[in-house]
């Protein structure tokens, strides 16, 4: 039954059918599965799969990141309520856009996938000041800080994510956290994101959530 | 031969003695003039004189009509901009908060009166003037389909597109789509000759292939169908297309495509052939890093692949002020001389 239900859910998503992936959730909870089940079993692998289908399908696009994202995150937040005990958190992780960026897409997706990934998110906004990055970092005790960037100033300007680690570096706090980041000019050089300081980038913001998971273990494990 | 002249050339595959070479710049108009961008997009005549004066310092074939993407949207009722002195201003204000909104978007009867325009008219008005007549003068439309991203955000167009109700999505594409059309006839009469249509949801990497033809296509075709396709370059936003390409040379009959430089330049020159013009664009982001003889290397290689059989035209993208000047004129100058057709004189 579960690999039923795996499919269906899966088939959903992959064409972004909000409505049908709902409907196989409640008729998994109606048949008797947990809510836990349903996370751990369904959503997170579902989000795995799309990672890799997106590395492989060449007609992988936006549309489907955003609504795997959404769907994800909408899912697990309804699960999480029905959760017998509170689930166990990945890492926590700040995200934000550079300053003087106001673009706010991919960062909505990478959140979107986090959430499902069971990693708490802080959503600092957009315009965000390099300074108010690493604050919030320091209170959140997150291991990892997401600079988003669609413009080629704000990626790799003074006041972006090359301000974040020149921070870090400044008060000692380079092996505390991950510095990664993210957006459209990173895509037309892969090189980048060295360029501004960063640990780590992703194509887009499905597997933006798998590197962030794969950071996050590398600080705990440090 | 005029640039004019060479441009056209290129489309009909008649000779000429090199390829049209063009070189978008704008986020340099205002260093040009020593203005911060405020100052300098408050006036058209600033805009005109950057964009005379930038290209008799590269002397590429092509002068831009845009001020900044988000000028449609304050033509639309946007009243917040954020200026940058390192980029692109933003859209900051955006006129659709809530789907309430859609219904009071006013698309204006005529947008050449709109307060919005005026300066727009003025910059066209210098260009026509000083070039209209032997130099290809660029404006910048955005398609309906792509324009509510900048009336309401992308993630917010991305949540009405594929979750929303789909009677207030149709009624804002509707406006947009009239926008569109008001918007390509008034650029026209004003002394456009180069209109890029830009489009990332007309590709594939914005939306699946289904989409692209239930939605994205007819969307179009009601764009265009107004005004028709002359003097129309289909542009993604730097997204790859070259699998829609086909069809929008089939469906809409444009024959004239801005490729991404993320595409496969000889698989796009492959299908659109001598049926029209191959634009080889350079990764101008990758020309921040790169040195002068990098640039050149890669303007030869594209021209290289373009240039068989004619059809071609060198360009680039959106230029970053973080590009060494030395690389912006190492590819202009390169794209001259690998551009060059051997036997036809000028």
């Amino acid at each position: 039954m579960l690999d039923q239900i795996v499919k269906a859910y899966n088939e959903a998503v992959f064409e972004t059918d909000k409505e049908a992936a709902f409907d196989v959730v409640n008729a998994a909870l109606a048949d008797g599965m947990t809510a836990e089940e349903i996370v751990f079993k369904v959503v997170i692998p579902a989000v795995e799969e799309m990672m890799s289908n997106i590395t492989k399908d060449p007609d992988a696009n936006l549309a489907q990141h955003f609504m795997t994202a959404q769907i994800a995150a909408e899912v697990t937040e309804k699960m999480l309520v029905k959760f017998e005990y509170p689930p166990e958190i990945i890492g926590r992780v700040v995200i934000g856009t550079a300053h003087g960026d106001l673009h706010s897409l991919g960062k909505r997706i990478v959140m979107g996938c986090l959430k499902a990934l069971m990693v708490e998110v802080t959503d600092l906004g957009v315009n965000v000041p390099a300074e108010k990055f690493v604050e919030a970092a320091l209170a959140q005790d997150a291991q990892v800080i997401a600079v988003s960037a669609m413009m080629v100033h704000t990626a790799t300007g003074d006041n972006g994510a090359r301000k974040v680690r020149q921070i870090l570096q400044e008060r000692g706090l380079e092996s505390r956290f991950r510095l990664v980041v993210g957006g459209a000019p990173y895509r037309f050089d892969n090189e980048l994101y060295k360029t501004v300081g960063a640990d780590g980038w992703a194509p887009d913001g499905v597997n933006a959530g798998r590197m962030i998971v794969n950071m996050i273990k590398e600080v705990k494990a440090s | 031969m005029t640039p004019l002249e060479i441009l056209v050339a290129a489309v009909n595959g008649t000779p000429a003695p090199r390829i049209p070479v063009f070189c978008n710049l704008f986020d340099h108009g205002p260093r040009e003039l020593g203005m911060s961008q405020q100052d300098y997009y408050a006036n058209g005549e600033n805009v005109a004189a950057g964009q005379l004066k930038m290209r008799a310092r590269y002397g590429q074939d092509n002068v831009w009509s845009l001020f900044y993407v988000g000028k449609e949207a304050e033509l639309l009722g946007c009243e917040g901009i954020l200026f940058a002195e390192d980029g692109p201003p933003n859209v900051a204000d955006f006129v659709i908060r809530s789907y309430d909104d859609v219904a009071k978007l006013e698309v204006p009867d005529d947008i050449t009166t709109h307060p919005a325009w005026a300066e727009t008219a003025k910059c066209l008005k210098i260009l026509k003037d000083e070039v209209g007549s032997t130099h290809p003068i660029c404006a910048y439309l955005t398609a309906s389909t792509t324009l509510p991203a900048l009336l309401m955000g992308m993630d917010k167009w991305m949540e009405l597109l594929l979750t929303g109700p789909t009677d207030v999505r149709d009624e804002l594409l509707k406006k947009c789509s009239v926008f569109y059309q008001k918007e390509a006839a008034a650029y026209r009469a004003a002394g456009a000759n180069v209109l890029i249509y830009s489009n990332p949801f007309g590709s594939t990497s914005f939306v699946g292939m289904k989409r692209f033809k239930e939605f994205s296509m007819p969307w179009m075709q009601r764009d265009l169908a107004p005004g028709g396709v002359g003097n129309i370059v289909y542009y993604c936003g730097m997204a790859p297309f070259n699998n829609v390409i086909q069809q929008v040379m089939d469906e809409l009959k444009i024959g004239v495509h801005y490729i991404s430089p993320l595409a496969d330049l000889a698989e796009a020159k492959a299908i659109i052939g001598n049926k029209g013009l191959t634009c080889g664009v350079i990764d101008d982001i990758k020309m921040i890093g790169w040195t002068p003889e990098q640039t050149r290397a890669e303007v030869r290689r594209m021209c290289e692949i373009g240039m068989v059989g004619q059809h071609f035209l060198f360009g680039n993208g959106v230029m970053p002020l973080g590009v060494p000047e030395a690389n912006i004129q190492a590819m202009i100058n390169a794209a001259f001389e690998y551009g060059k057709y051997a036997g036809v004189s000028s």
